[in-house]
């Protein structure tokens, strides 16, 4: 099936034509990607902005976490999945053989569907990325998980446990830790990979308050399947639909006035 | 009248009712009976053995005078033999254990990953008694000649190295039997660990190498910390598995019931001096030692298997 017509694209372009270059922190630039002989993606080229949050919406195995793990070569754990095109991060392409992936992904962090706490305390799943790259002293470590766990919005709950394990914390506030623990290595880029999909709503209206916060400091790139979500956290959005980006634009203009009759059936409530 | 306005206990049973009583009494018998064995086997080592232990008491635990002539038995070298072999081939295996696993699991490309697994368990299927020939006729006399000889003629009259070498430069002593015990549980353990870590969730993984880590800090401070119980609970079955082994360990160890000197003395363990001495065994005294002997060796497996099951059903509970 033959999802892009020529005006998806021209509409697609004439958007990404007005962006200037510097303000774009990473961009895919007609990046294939093949789970053996499966092709998920099809010659996506999407930028994401500096600083700012960049959703991407679409219908479930449209690809757009396929997409997400590419942007740290977390794929690579597994032999048989493959990335092609290039993918440019500070106008350096990551998927260059040379590149360290260890180093890559400190500086491109990631935070998964389900929380994932590590089996450690509370302290040591924030400081465990630092420790791996840093060599802080005592009471820096002490400042950095602090300062971690305050951006993600979850000191106040924990600071009298950071000892106890953090497998203790409820759903929502591992997930949170697990945000501290991805922004204590500082990185330039943040992936959530649908981050609130399993968290109550209580709990997702903090993650999202953290996630506005963020942007602040980080280029975030949120793939959400909750399109309210979309519309309250990010400044652009990216529409995929069976491999392919079909639409790119502002958040506000893509929801309130989409181009493409695929993404308006999509926001709409048409399919998907 | 359809059969939802019928009371609920005048509705239809299933079809297999009258059949589950049955069956759940045939479960129940077949359980009963394997504890009826265990009992009865445990029962009667203890009867047998008793006469044994009642004689010689604490002795039979502490003294290493093993003499049919005199009817005198202390069984202090077969029991500190099984010991020492034992975790000796525990020590020398776990390593390789885990850097099988780690490799089958994080490193090995798919085209390996089902020879290295057939291999694994080909290991494990050969019978013990092929190892214990393996040892005798290869093994012992490779390690006599290129070991201990050399190990032996380089000790200094009074050093270290002496004391740890002395013995029959023959290759028929504890470190070689500790050597192929290690050989003999290796499949099982380097299975075992390799199944735990195929446990640790996928998103837990990833994580680990979204932070940046290298696969020796995702193995050291996640993957291992994760599976830690289960991992000791695993280890507990392999060293499980090493004490009961009786045939490699007979053909190997050079059978001696004096406590061994040094990693190239002859030893034995329950399970060699069992098997060896069951035939000639005249005397009833004699017999009720041996049984005493086995009785200790269901005591001491009972033990590690019981901590290995602890272990492995607490992580559960995490």
């Amino acid at each position: 099936m033959n999802a892009v017509n020529t005006d998806d694209a021209e509409v697609y372009e004439q958007y990404t034509a007005q962006i200037a270059p510097d303000t774009i922190k990473l961009q895919t630039r007609n990046l294939d990607f093949f789970y053996g002989k499966n092709q998920a993606l099809h010659s996506v080229t999407l930028p994401v902005i500096n600083k700012g949050v960049t959703a991407l919406i679409g219908p479930s195995g449209c690809g757009k976490s396929t997409l997400l793990r590419a942007m740290n070569r977390i794929y690579g754990l597994y032999p048989g999945q493959r990335a092609a095109g290039e993918i440019m991060l500070d106008g350096q392409n990551i998927l260059d053989k040379k590149v360290d992936v260890a180093t890559l992904r400190s500086r491109v962090g990631m935070v998964f569907q389900k929380p994932t706490p590590f089996p450690m305390s509370i302290h040591d799943n924030v400081a465990f990325g630092v420790r791996l790259y840093e060599g802080l002293n005592r009471a820096e470590m002490e400042q950095r998980v602090e300062e971690s766990l305050r951006k993600a919005a979850l000191w106040d709950e924990v600071k009298d446990k950071l000892r106890h394990s953090g497998l203790s914390l409820s759903g929502g506030q591992q997930q949170r830790l697990c945000v501290a623990r991805g922004i204590a290595v500082r990185p330039e880029v943040l992936l959530l990979d649908e981050p609130a999909s399993a968290l109550d709503p209580v709990s997702t209206a903090k993650l999202e308050e953290t996630i506005v916060e963020l942007k602040k400091d980080y280029t975030i790139v949120i793939v959400t399947h909750n399109l309210q979500q979309a519309t309250r956290v990010s400044d652009n959005t990216g529409f995929m639909f069976l491999g392919r980006l079909i639409e790119f634009a502002p958040t506000a203009e893509l929801f309130s006035a989409p181009k493409a009759k695929r993404t308006a059936d999509y926001i709409g409530g048409r399919f998907g | 009248m359809s059969v939802t306005d019928l009371a609920i206990t005048d509705r239809p049973r299933p079809k297999g009712a009258a059949f589950d009583p049955v069956f759940k009494w045939v479960c129940a018998a077949a359980a009963t009976t394997l504890l009826a064995a265990l009992t009865g086997i445990v029962v009667l080592l203890a009867i047998g053995g008793w006469p044994a232990l009642s004689k010689f008491g604490l002795s039979f635990f502490t003294s290493t005078d093993w003499n049919p002539v005199t009817d005198v038995f202390g069984g202090e070298g077969p029991i500190v033999g099984t010991l020492v072999t034992s975790f000796m081939a525990l020590l020398f295996s776990l390593p390789i254990a885990f850097g099988v696993a780690v490799f089958l699991v994080e490193f090995c490309p798919r085209i390996l990953r089902r020879p290295i697994g057939v291999a694994v368990e080909l290991l494990a299927g050969v019978p013990s008694i092929v190892y214990g020939m393996w040892g005798l006729f290869v093994f012992a006399p490779f390690f006599a000649t290129y070991v201990e000889v050399p190990a032996m003629s380089a000790a200094q009259p009074g050093s270290l190295l002496e004391m740890l070498t002395q013995g029959v430069p023959n290759g028929a002593n504890i470190l070689t039997a500790s050597i192929v015990l290690a050989i003999m549980i290796l499949p099982y353990m380097a299975a075992v660990l390799r199944e735990l870590f195929l446990t640790v969730p996928v998103q837990l993984r990833e994580s680990g190498y979204g932070m940046g880590s290298t696969t020796l800090e995702v193995v050291t401070s996640i993957t291992l910390p994760y599976v830690r119980r289960s991992a000791v609970g695993a280890v507990m079955l392999g060293l499980g598995r090493a004490l009961g082994e009786t045939m490699a360990v007979t053909f190997i160890i050079g059978n001696s019931h004096t406590l061994p000197k040094s990693f190239f003395d002859s030893g034995s363990t329950i399970a060699s001096t069992i098997a060896n001495e069951f035939n000639e065994a005249t005397t009833p005294m004699y017999t009720s030692a041996l049984i005493a002997l086995g009785f200790v060796l269901f005591l001491i497996s009972f033990v590690v298997l019981a901590i290995a099951r602890a272990l492995l059903g607490s992580e559960k509970a995490v």
